[in-house]
């Protein structure tokens, strides 16, 4: 398995994928809470969803590792219902989605506080349920701001080093993502290997942050 | 019908409303901060009242006794908010179309058409809200609330982000709409003029309470109470006491004058309020005698200010020998005819007279309007020299 020096690349794309998506279902979820229900202590969520941002990803590897880890009731629950996410590719997505939520939570919020109330009260005025305004009125004018930072969140992901070493572990060919293969490759004196990965690395990240600019800047109507 | 009935208290500011409404237009009239918006949304069930009723057309929509509260999507109130809020994000063919989710496709697409061509926004279908000029939008945002057929029709300022040109044209449209319709149409605004253009009733609300409701006539000729006069712009208030009364006139002692009033059952000795509006005072022409009407009531003094607006004159006149707070007494609004006709000018002795008929005895006195008096900025001007 060691021998497929692109593993790496595709486990972390995958890890980052799946992480970018949950932390998108989770975020709009928490920044709607924040931006839009009367929820007691909702800067209190608030900040909390922010925490990722400023605890160092060692930290928060370790606390996701204890959380997830055989000692813990999470833990146990999830070991009798045969889903172990410690060093497991799976543990490095969780690990991937902490990181990234507060990136998702933040622009969501953003976007969500800059849409006229007044369209939403109408779009009720005419009839529409709740969910059938979030969908036809919120998200798609909220979506521009969302996907920008859906966009970091993914780059985020894609290069998570701690968190994810801490959860998943370094086993190559089972849950070494491309940050840590570089980090493997380098140790191990295997300089064209790291050359390449670092390479491919740079590359997607350029390319996302053009396609980050460009979705914040072009408007349709 | 409406009638409403509403209670809530905001941080800084008490609503209390009570008021009823026929198929028609009802101008809810008052200063910014009166509660006018608030009162929209509660009928619209955007904003709950602490308490009180809310029934409409015999439907009960909010009655906190019963603990009925309508969720908006099931009250059928059409609502326009003062900037429109289209959604930007789609054309104006879906717009109209939004609030016809439950229809099949094809009848939803007849009644969009249908719409549009009595909006005249037929060739507008396709376009995105934002490039629509303000009185397409102000029409696309009538259509998307009239196609569900509302029982009630909620515009909060509906004017107030149009140009002046184009404003009288769209309020007279509105008003042939509202014919067509025959649903009521509770209209939001601060500006007097429109009240009184766009309003068959008129419901005066100040500092979250109304001061008086009624016919639009009743409400700007004879205000309850002097705040609502200063509101409906009856400029010209004073106190009074009533000397005497018979079956020709009620006589009021005014600053060492007397004044003749339309004749009402008032108590000699008794305070009263009265006044008179601006384009009801009368210049007397020296060369001929003062026609019928304007016998009774004629005041010498001199014309101290002038404030032109081209197609008329506002006019500050002070009275002779009598005490002054503002350095004047009376102002006076003529149409430019007139003024030319009569060759007034700043600084000319005068004759006026308060015509009998015009002079309004307000039925009950508040204090609240003394303290708010306002003073013209031209008397800073003009009589700032005079004291120097």
């Amino acid at each position: 398995m060691n021998s497929d020096p692109l593993f790496p690349l595709f486990l972390s794309l995958r890890v980052a994928g799946m992480a970018t998506l949950l932390a998108l279902l989770i975020g709009i979820f928490l920044a709607w809470v924040i931006a839009r229900s009367d929820l007691p202590g909702r800067d209190v969520l608030s900040a909390l969803t922010a925490l990722p941002l400023v605890l160092p990803p060692t930290v928060l590897g370790y606390y996701l590792l204890v959380a997830l880890g055989q000692q813990s009731p999470l833990g146990r629950w999830l070991a009798r219902h045969g889903m172990s996410l410690v060093f497991t590719w799976r543990g490095a997505v969780i690990a991937a989605t902490v990181v990234a939520l507060p990136l998702v939570v933040q622009s969501a919020q953003a976007a969500l506080s800059a849409i006229d109330q007044d369209l939403e009260e109408v779009a009720r005025t005419l009839g529409r349920s709740e969910p059938a305004v979030f969908f036809t009125v919120t998200l798609p004018l909220a979506w521009r701001g969302i996907l920008a930072g859906a966009i970091l969140a993914f780059a985020r992901a894609l290069g998570e080093f701690g968190a994810t070493l801490m959860v998943a572990g370094n086993i190559p060919g089972r849950t070494q993502t491309m940050p840590i293969a570089i980090y493997d490759a380098v140790q191990g004196g295997n300089q064209s290997e790291a050359n390449l990965l670092a390479g491919i690395v740079t590359v997607v990240a350029v390319g996302l942050l053009v396609v980050a600019r460009r979705s914040t800047r072009y408007i349709p109507w | 019908m409406l009638e409403v009935s509403a209670r809530k208290r905001f941080r800084s500011f008490y609503l209390n409303v009570t008021f009823t409404a026929g198929s028609e237009m009802v101008v809810v009239f008052g200063p910014s901060g009166a509660g006018k918006s608030q009162t929209l949304r509660a009928i619209a069930g955007l904003t709950r009242p602490d308490e009180g009723r809310i029934v409409l057309n015999g439907r009960t929509l909010f009655d906190s006794s019963a603990g009925t509260d309508l969720p908006v999507q099931a009250r059928r109130v059409g609502y326009v908010p003062q900037q429109y809020a289209l959604f930007p994000h789609i054309t104006v063919a879906k717009n109209v179309a939004y609030g016809l989710h439950h229809l099949p496709a094809q009848r939803r697409r007849e009644e969009v058409e249908k719409m549009l061509t009595l909006m005249r926004l037929s060739s507008q279908a396709a376009c995105y809200p934002r490039e629509l000029s303000g009185g397409q939008q102000q029409r696309v945002a009538l259509a998307r609330a009239l196609v569900t057929r509302p029982d009630i029709l909620l515009l909060d300022e509906p004017f107030s982000a149009l140009d002046s040109g184009i404003r009288s044209t769209l309020q007279r449209e509105l008003l042939v709409l509202q014919a067509h319709l025959g649903i009521p149409i509770l209209l939001v605004t601060h500006d007097l003029a429109e009240a009184y253009a766009m309003g068959h009733q008129i419901i005066v609300l100040d500092d979250g309470t109304v001061l008086q409701g009624g016919d639009r006539e009743e409400v700007l000729r004879k205000p309850r109470s002097p705040s609502v006069a200063q509101f409906m712009g009856m400029r010209n208030l004073f106190d009074g006491e009533v000397l005497s009364t018979d079956d020709e006139s009620l006589y009021i002692r005014w600053n060492g004058r007397v004044i003749q009033a339309p004749p009402q059952p008032r108590k000699a000795g008794e305070q009263v309020t009265f006044g008179i509006r601006p384009e009801e005072v009368m210049f007397i022409r020296r060369d001929r005698p003062p026609r019928r009407g304007l016998q009774e009531n004629i005041l010498a003094g001199q014309v101290v200010g002038e404030i032109s607006r081209g197609t008329e004159h506002l006019l500050f006149f002070h009275i002779d020998d009598m005490p002054d707070e503002k350095g004047y007494h009376l102002e006076v609004l003529l149409p430019h005819p007139v003024f030319e006709r009569l060759g007034l000018a700043v600084g000319k002795q005068e004759q006026v007279s308060l015509k009998k008929g015009a002079i309004h005895v307000l039925p009950e006195v508040d204090v609240r309007w003394q303290r708010r008096a306002v003073t013209s900025p031209f008397v800073a001007s003009a009589r700032a020299p005079a004291k120097a």
